[in-house]
């Protein structure tokens, strides 16, 4: 997962404050998995989630993946000294912050979903939620 | 829809700080507006508006609000909104809608699929929600709270549309008639499941450049035509010039270029004047 065309390779690292407001209700699926903390998920980490919770499904039911790596981080080479400009890329990742939803699932039962997610949030460093579009009150 | 009874009193306070100390003590900042009456704010017990809300298939509620102090015993109000805090599901605020008993009201009405679809039960297909909700219009006490499709009978690659809805007595179903609002999709064949992955698992390889693509196609356009002709060479003589030309140089350079081609079809005083400053300029440019 990574973009297809950029304007620019090189990003700044920028802030990540505050919650997400924009992408934290459950849109396309009945069930989600919301984050709670704040991070960089990288392509590696989004990929073993959907891995794991396709497996478990086992080609039923629907999955979107809501988040996307649009983000750009570069690292200096070991053993390199500072200067000599920003160092290469090394990989993309989603920005992602309190209460974003990560992934949906659809067509399943909540258990079915319930397990399908928590096997996803075993891959991702920070800790997250199941969430149901009919939560109220 | 039945309407609940529902308590609310005046209130004064607004702003962040007077919301927060409303909440805090265990009140919701509310707010009631309609067609025949000025916008009203209010504070709600939150027990209330849960007791309200709780079982019910939406949060679009009817509710006979009393408000204290109010010369009207009762006011019919549908909850239009309710707003919840992103993380914690707090709510946060509650918009009523003023409505009156004879007037016809549209509103989002969830869809409720009953029983198994054969698709799903023999084909292993999957039950798809196009449509979560469905909007409908009709009077406040017609209103259902629920819209109920039965998919017992959908097999793979068949859909309940909008128009296949059943409304109850007194309700119309809005929108576009061919619109599925639930459908059983085939299941994903191990080809297909196998492309997927193969495509996830592809390396992430050099990532194209938006701008590095543009500068090729602007050069690839250049036409040789005759304003193209006079204008590359302008951009080429700048460039050969001194690299340490400012703004202004650049104004100056580029002006000769559009000069030199009005000249000749207007003889005035202005351009015969600036032409040869200019010239002068670019001479020693081109020079360096």
């Amino acid at each position: 997962m990574s973009p297809a065309r950029v304007k620019y390779r090189k990003m700044h690292r920028g802030h990540r404050t505050g919650l997400a407001h924009r992408g934290s209700t459950v849109a396309f699926g009945e069930f989600g998995l919301q984050s709670l903390e704040r991070c960089w998920l990288d392509t590696k980490q989004i990929e073993a989630a959907r891995v794991a919770v396709t497996r478990f499904m086992k080609r039923r039911g629907k999955v979107w993946i809501r988040i996307f790596p649009h983000k750009s981080f570069t690292k200096k080479p070991l053993e390199t000294r500072m200067g000599k400009g920003k160092g290469p890329l090394e990989s993309w990742v989603a920005v992602i912050r309190p209460a974003n939803v990560l992934f949906e699932v659809d067509g399943v039962t909540e258990l079915v979903a319930r397990e399908s997610m928590r096997l996803a949030a075993t891959k991702l460093p920070i800790r997250t939620k199941f969430i149901s579009r009919h939560r109220m009150g | 829809m039945k309407s609940i009874a529902l308590n609310a009193f005046p209130r004064t306070v607004g702003r962040r700080a007077g919301a927060r100390k409303l909440r805090a003590a265990g009140r919701v900042p509310a707010v009631i507006y309609g067609r025949h009456n000025p916008p009203q704010r209010l504070e709600i017990e939150l027990k209330d508006i849960k007791a309200a809300v709780h079982g019910a298939a939406s949060e679009i509620v009817l509710v006979d609000l009393s408000v204290t102090g109010d010369p009207k015993p009762k006011r019919l109000a549908l909850v239009q909104d309710i707003q919840h805090h992103v993380l914690t599901n707090q709510v946060l605020h509650i918009d009523l809608h003023e409505v009156a008993e004879n007037e016809k009201v549209t509103v989002l009405v969830p869809v409720e699929a009953i029983g198994e679809a054969l698709g799903v039960k023999t084909g292993g297909g999957t039950l798809e929600h196009v449509l979560y909700k469905v909007k409908v219009r009709g009077l406040p006490k017609d209103l259902p709270e629920k819209l109920v499709a039965d998919v017992s009978l959908l097999e793979i690659g068949m859909a309940i549309h909008i128009g296949e809805m059943k409304a109850p007595p007194g309700i119309e179903i809005l929108g576009d008639k061919s619109i599925p609002v639930l459908a059983v999709a085939a299941p994903l064949s191990e080809a297909q499941e196998a492309a997927v992955l193969e495509a996830a698992a592809t390396p992430t390889g050099e990532v194209e450049m938006i701008k590095e693509k543009k500068e090729e196609g602007e050069e690839g356009e250049v036409k040789p035509g005759a304003k193209g002709a006079e204008g590359a060479p302008a951009k080429g003589a700048e460039k050969a010039g001194a690299e340490k030309a400012g703004a202004e140089k650049a104004g100056a350079e580029k002006a000769p270029a559009k000069g030199a081609e009005k000249t000749p079809g207007k003889p005035g005083e202005k351009p015969a004047a600036a032409a040869p400053a200019k010239g002068g300029d670019k001479k020693p440019g081109k020079k360096k």
